[in-house]
């Protein structure tokens, strides 16, 4: 076209304006595909805990708490507005784990079928099955990171807290937290879970009897906020009930601020690339002032100028936008491929944000021509044309 | 009725604060359809500025002194907007300027083109048009060569095929020569005068060069802002009238 021969008029002028915009939608796109990972785990924990209602003693979030018994199962099954209220177990995989983004690799007990199929979450097996309510003893159905990361194929055994489990499942990938869960029958977990107690406590408790959570599921037409007011009444204070507003409360404002903050720091570094350049279209209208006399006398109009120019730096932006996608792309590809061993997948890349981000590249390269397009409309074409 | 007619052109420049030039202290001028007109004077005659003018790159200033009257085929554009002025230099007048004045990025025919292109002519006509105009100035060979490939003459030629190609009522060239040796100079004005004599095209250009105003119907002569001579024939009353007009 002929604005990339203009361009290519000032090599080394453009490399760097471009380079300095495609640094920017770089990171824009690496930073924003991590936000999109932890708004989708995030996200689908929120699915998960919209319309339910987790009971436990204390809250797993803030660390020590008491176990439940089985008899409140069938205390609060017998609540008015209660469908179904099942038990579970969860843990982490390994109490050595060390922070990382996104979230820990858990062991999680249940009950399958103790939802009375009022479960909405999606979840399926992609190789094998999931648990029915006939397994028992030690089987596993894997989360999709963790199978990666432990290298398990069904009908192999794993070792979980040091004991051999049969995997019988691998679950598909559900970008939140199952993809890094062992799932496994109530009575596994418990037994498991007890060993985790201090000694004292160990030899207090009955094994069989103990639940880390009970999930509540409402009845058609209650809705779960109501639920958990009676939830909470009915049970007494020491009991915590945690509905899908808390969850988000909780962890929204951590979403929104990692968006927010990630975002902000692209976006500084692509407000640089833009005043780059503006100073670039600002060099190329003073180095073309004859050509644009010329053209203004023989009859273009200022606007027409103007339109040259704008449509000169947005092409501008568009390159950058399409070279930092690029390099965006293959970054977080790779940092994938790398974490994917360890079960660490944190970058998201969607059409959405690579689109916005050639999208607003080329919005940033246009609005940068503005001020320089006026100028040069405002020449007057014989001044222009005796310009030296 | 005269193609180009003005009266009562003035134009003062502010060059800054304190520093203003009377360019042009109230010119009379009316040029035929179908001649070619030379306008002469030593530098600071306010020859460019009348130039600028009548191709209305510039205003006529309207105060300090009775109305400018300035009319293109009958039409008044004394007082045009500055879209008004651009919309007819680019379909009604054809440029030529002293420095060679194309594009360095696009080809003689794109440089061609860019005329049509702002007289709202596009596609398959402009380039049409555009080869047809290179034709006429026998450049139909180099149409895909840019200006940095093209020899001084052979530029200025493709000038003139960019003010050619919108089959102007005008062409208005500043210095068409002042840039070339004498033997592309003779080409070029022999060029110039062709079109004026077999197509009828109507021609008003600045020059120093007196064998270049010898080549014209006539010569305008201005000094210190003022026609001092019309250049018409002592046999035309119309010579006799500007005679009378031009102050001693």
């Amino acid at each position: 076209m002929r604005l990339v021969r203009d361009l290519a008029r000032r090599k080394l002028r453009s490399t760097l304006t471009i380079t300095g915009i495609a640094i920017g939608i770089m990171a824009l796109v690496v930073f924003g595909s991590m936000a999109n990972k932890m708004n989708a785990l995030i996200g689908g924990g929120s699915k998960y805990y919209a319309g339910k209602d987790i009971v436990s003693i204390g809250s797993m979030f803030s660390g020590s708490f008491q176990p439940l018994s089985l008899s409140d199962v069938d205390k609060i099954e017998k609540l008015d507005g209660v469908a179904a209220a099942t038990p579970g177990i969860d843990m982490m995989l390994d109490d050595s784990t060390t922070a990382t983004m996104g979230t820990p690799e858990m062991i999680s007990g249940s009950v399958p079928g103790g939802d009375k199929g009022l479960e909405t979450f999606p979840m399926t097996a992609s190789t094998g099955r999931l648990l029915i309510a006939s397994d028992s003893g030690n089987v596993t159905v894997l989360g999709s990171d963790l199978a990666r990361k432990l290298n398990a194929k069904v009908g192999g055994k794993v070792a979980l807290r040091n004991v051999d489990f049969t995997v019988v499942g691998i679950l598909a990938p559900t970008l939140t937290a199952p993809d890094k869960d062992a799932e496994v029958p109530l009575g596994a977990a418990q037994q498991l879970f007890v060993k985790t107690l201090p000694p004292l406590i160990q030899s207090k408790v009955n094994a069989a009897d103990i639940a880390t959570s009970i999930t509540v599921y409402p009845k058609a037409g209650v809705d779960a906020e109501t639920l958990k007011t009676r939830l909470q009444s009915a049970l007494g204070g020491s009991y915590t009930v945690m509905d899908g507003k808390d969850f988000d409360a909780m962890l929204g404002s951590i979403s929104t601020i990692f968006s927010l903050v990630l975002t902000g720091v692209a976006m500084l570094s692509l407000l640089v690339g833009g005043l780059s350049t503006v100073n670039t279209m600002a060099m190329a209208v003073a180095e073309r002032t004859r050509e644009i006399g010329i053209k203004r006398a023989i009859g273009a109009s200022r606007w027409r100028i103007r339109r040259e120019i704008v449509l000169e730096s947005a092409v501008i932006g568009l390159i950058a936008g399409l070279i930092g996608l690029a390099i965006g792309a293959a970054m977080t590809t790779l940092f994938n491929d790398l974490g994917r061993g360890s079960g660490n997948v944190l970058f998201e890349l969607t059409l959405g944000t690579a689109l916005t981000a050639v999208a607003f590249a080329t919005g940033l390269g246009a609005v940068a021509g503005f001020v320089p397009a006026w100028h040069a409309s405002r020449l007057d074409p014989v001044t222009a044309l005796r310009y030296e | 009725m005269a193609l180009l007619e003005g009266r009562n052109l003035r134009k003062t420049y502010r060059l800054s604060k304190r520093n203003t030039v009377e360019a042009l202290k109230g010119v009379e001028v009316s040029i035929e359809a179908g001649e070619m007109v030379a306008i002469m004077g030593p530098s600071g005659s306010g020859k460019s500025t009348l130039m600028h003018i009548l191709g209305l790159l510039h205003s006529p200033d309207p105060n300090h002194g009775p109305a400018p009257e300035l009319r293109l085929g009958g039409e008044d554009v004394a007082s045009l907007s500055d879209n008004a002025r651009t919309k007819i230099r680019a379909r009604r007048m054809g440029f030529v300027f002293q420095d060679f004045n194309l594009v360095p990025t696009l080809t003689a025919l794109e440089n061609v083109m860019l005329a049509c292109d702002y007289a709202g002519v596009g596609g398959k006509q402009a380039k049409q048009a555009g080869i047809e105009a290179l034709g006429l100035v026998g450049l139909a060979d180099r149409a895909d060569h840019k200006p940095s490939e093209l020899s001084g003459g052979e530029q200025q030629r493709v000038a003139i095929a960019r003010a050619l190609v919108n089959k102007p009522e005008i062409i208005l060239a500043d210095e068409p020569t002042g840039n070339l040796d004498s033997e592309r100079s003779a080409e070029v004005l022999a060029l110039l005068r062709e079109f004026n004599r077999e197509h009828g095209q109507t021609i008003v250009l600045v020059t120093h060069d007196a064998e270049v105003g010898e080549a014209c119907d006539r010569i305008i002569r201005m000094r210190d802002g003022r026609i001092r001579d019309y250049g018409h024939r002592i046999d035309s009353p119309v010579a006799a009238y500007a005679s009378v007009a031009v102050p001693a």
